[in-house]
C-alpha cells in the first residue's frame, strides 16, 4: 500500500470519523 | 490542441493506477457539499445578527432565512442537470474545480450578505452560487467512478454519495464550535463562520481535484471481463443522454427517485419535533437533537450498503425491497406511537433513512444498468430533478398535514398517522413505477456515426 493510499483515506476518513463520534454522542441521550 | 492540468487528458490515469485512490476524491467533494443538510445550524443566528443574543425588530424571519436551503437544493437539481453534459465532456477535475468555486465562493457572497445584512446576497450566495456547487459537485465524480469500478458500480457510488450524508455530521458540530470561536459582545461569529467555512471547503474540495483520475479508454479491472451472459435489466449498450429522457424508463426512474426521496425529506427535516410531539413529556429537545443525528447516521450508512448490496441483489429487487419494507414500516409507526414504545419508533425510522439514503446512492448504478456508462452522470443530472421536487413535496406534505390535523382538534401526539398512511400511498406509487420497469428499446440505444467512405 502506497503513502499516497494512506494519506488520501486518512484524509477523508478522520474528519468523517470525528463527526461520527460527535453524533453518536449526542444520540446516546436519546436512551439514557 | 494544448491540454491543461483541469483538461480530462490530464486525468487519465497511467497504466498499473490503484483506482482505490478515485473514491477518497470523490468523497473529498461529497463530504465538503454534505454540509448543506447542516445549514439549519446557522438559520437561528442568522435571525440574531442585529440584536446577537436575541432578534431585533429589523433581524432576519427564521421563515426568510429557511428559503436559502430550499433555494440551494431546488438549484442544486436544476444546475445538475443544466451542466450534466458539461461534466461529462470536460471530465471531473475541471467541474470538481468549478464545484469547489461556487461553493467556496457561495460561502464567500453570503459572508458579504451578512455584513451588508442583505437577505438577497445570502440567496444569491449561498442558495444560487452554492446551490451551483451543490448540483456540479455532486455529478462530477459519478461517472468516472463507474468507469473505474464496473465490477461493482453500486459499492463505487454508494461509497461517494455516502460522503454527501456524512457531511452534515462533521458541519454541524464545526459550525458550532467555529460559531462559539468568534463570538464576540458585537457579532454572533456567523460572518466569519462563513469565511472559514469558504476557505476550509475549498482546499478540502481541492483534494479531489488534484488526485482525480479517470481510466483510459481501453481500461479494465485486472481478472473482470463485461458479462456475456444477458440479464434482463443490465445493458451493455449506450443510450445518449438526449435519447435518454425520452424513453420510459428515465421517467420510471424519475418516479422510482421522486417517490423515494419525498418519502424520507419530509420526516428528517421535521424528526425533532415530530418525537417530541409523539413521545411528549418524555423524549426532551436535547434526546430529539440525538434522534436526528441518529437518522444521519442511518442516512448516511444506508447510502453505501443498500448500493453495495444492490450489487449482488440486483437494481430492481434493491427498490422493491425499499418500497415493500418502507410501507411496512410506516405503516407501523402510528401503532409504535400508540404503543409508547420509543425504540420500536427509532428503529423503523432508522430503517427508513437508511433506505431513503441507499435511493439515492443506488440509483446511479441503476441508471448505469439501464442506459449504459456512455452519458451515464449527465442523465444522472437530469434526474436529479426528481430531488428538486421531492425536496418541495415531502416537507409540504408533512407540516401542512400536521397543521391541518391540529387546527381540526387532533391532538398533536396523532397529527402524523395521516402522514404516514400518505407516504405509504407515495411508496406504493414507486413500487409500481419500479414494478414497471423493463429493458430500453434498442431503438434508442447508441450507435457511432458510421466513418466517411
Amino acid at each position: 500500500m502506497s503513502f499516497r493510499f494512506i494519506v488520501l483515506w486518512l484524509a477523508v476518513l478522520v474528519p468523517l470519523a470525528w463527526g461520527v463520534m460527535r453524533t453518536l454522542q449526542n444520540a446516546l441521550k436519546l436512551f439514557s | 490542441m494544448s491540454s491543461t492540468f483541469l483538461d480530462r487528458e490530464s486525468t487519465i490515469a497511467p497504466p498499473g493506477y490503484n483506482r482505490f485512490l478515485v473514491p477518497p476524491a470523490a468523497l473529498a467533494v461529497h463530504l465538503s457539499i454534505g454540509q448543506a443538510y447542516a445549514f439549519s445550524t446557522f438559520n437561528l443566528p442568522l435571525t440574531k445578527l442585529v440584536g446577537i443574543t436575541q432578534s431585533a425588530p429589523s433581524d432576519w424571519k427564521l421563515t426568510d432565512v429557511g428559503w436559502t436551503f430550499s433555494i440551494a437544493i431546488a438549484i442544486l437539481g436544476l444546475s445538475a442537470a443544466a451542466f450534466g453534459r458539461w461534466v461529462e465532456r470536460v471530465g471531473p477535475r475541471k467541474s470538481m474545480f468549478t464545484s469547489a468555486l461556487c461553493f467556496g465562493g457561495g460561502f464567500m457572497v453570503s459572508a458579504i450578505g451578512v455584513h451588508f445584512h442583505s437577505l438577497w446576497l445570502l440567496y444569491l450566495g449561498y442558495g444560487v452560487l452554492g446551490g451551483c456547487g451543490l448540483g456540479i459537485g455532486y455529478i462530477s465524480p459519478v461517472s468516472t467512478l463507474i468507469k473505474w469500478f464496473p465490477d461493482r458500480p453500486g459499492m463505487a457510488t454508494g461509497m461517494a454519495i455516502m460522503g454527501f450524508g456524512g457531511g452534515a455530521l462533521i458541519a454541524a458540530p464545526l459550525s458550532i464550535l467555529l460559531m462559539e470561536h468568534f463570538k464576540t459582545r458585537t457579532s454572533n461569529g456567523v460572518l466569519e463562520s462563513f469565511v472559514t467555512m469558504g476557505v476550509i471547503y475549498f482546499m478540502f474540495m481541492m483534494i479531489g481535484v488534484l488526485t482525480v483520475r479517470v481510466p483510459a479508454a481501453d481500461w479494465k479491472p485486472v481478472g473482470w471481463s463485461e458479462s456475456k451472459k444477458p440479464k434482463l435489466l443490465v445493458t451493455n449498450a449506450d443510450v445518449a443522454v438526449d435519447m435518454a429522457w425520452r424513453t420510459p424508463q428515465f421517467w420510471l426512474l424519475w418516479g422510482v427517485l421522486c417517490m423515494n426521496v419525498t418519502a424520507g425529506i419530509g420526516v428528517l427535516g421535521q424528526a425533532s419535533p415530530m418525537i417530541q410531539e409523539i413521545f411528549s413529556g418524555r423524549v426532551t429537545p436535547s434526546a430529539a437533537a440525538g434522534f436526528v443525528g441518529l437518522l444521519s447516521l442511518f442516512n448516511m450508512g444506508g447510502r453505501f450498503v443498500w448500493a453495495t448490496a444492490s450489487d449482488y441483489l440486483g437494481r430492481r429487487n434493491t427498490y422493491m425491497v425499499f418500497f415493500l419494507l418502507g410501507i411496512a414500516l410506516y405503516s407501523l409507526v402510528p401503532w409504535f406511537g400508540h404503543l409508547g414504545s420509543v425504540p420500536l419508533f427509532v428503529a423503523a425510522f432508522a430503517v427508513i433513512l437508511s433506505m431513503y439514503g441507499g435511493g439515492f446512492a443506488t440509483i446511479p448504478a441503476y441508471l448505469r444498468d439501464m442506459f449504459g456508462t456512455m452519458n451515464v452522470g449527465a442523465i444522472h443530472g437530469r434526474l436529479l430533478t426528481a430531488w428538486s421536487v421531492a425536496g418541495v413535496l415531502g416537507p409540504v406534505l408533512v407540516n401542512y398535514i400536521r397543521q391541518f390535523q391540529i387546527d381540526h382538534g387532533v391532538p398533536k401526539a396523532q397529527a402524523y398517522s395521516i402522514t404516514m398512511y400518505i407516504m405509504c400511498a407515495l411508496l406504493l406509487v414507486g413500487f409500481l413505477c419500479n414494478f414497471a420497469m423493463h429493458p430500453v428499446s434498442e431503438k434508442y440505444h447508441y450507435r457511432a456515426p458510421e466513418p466517411a467512405k
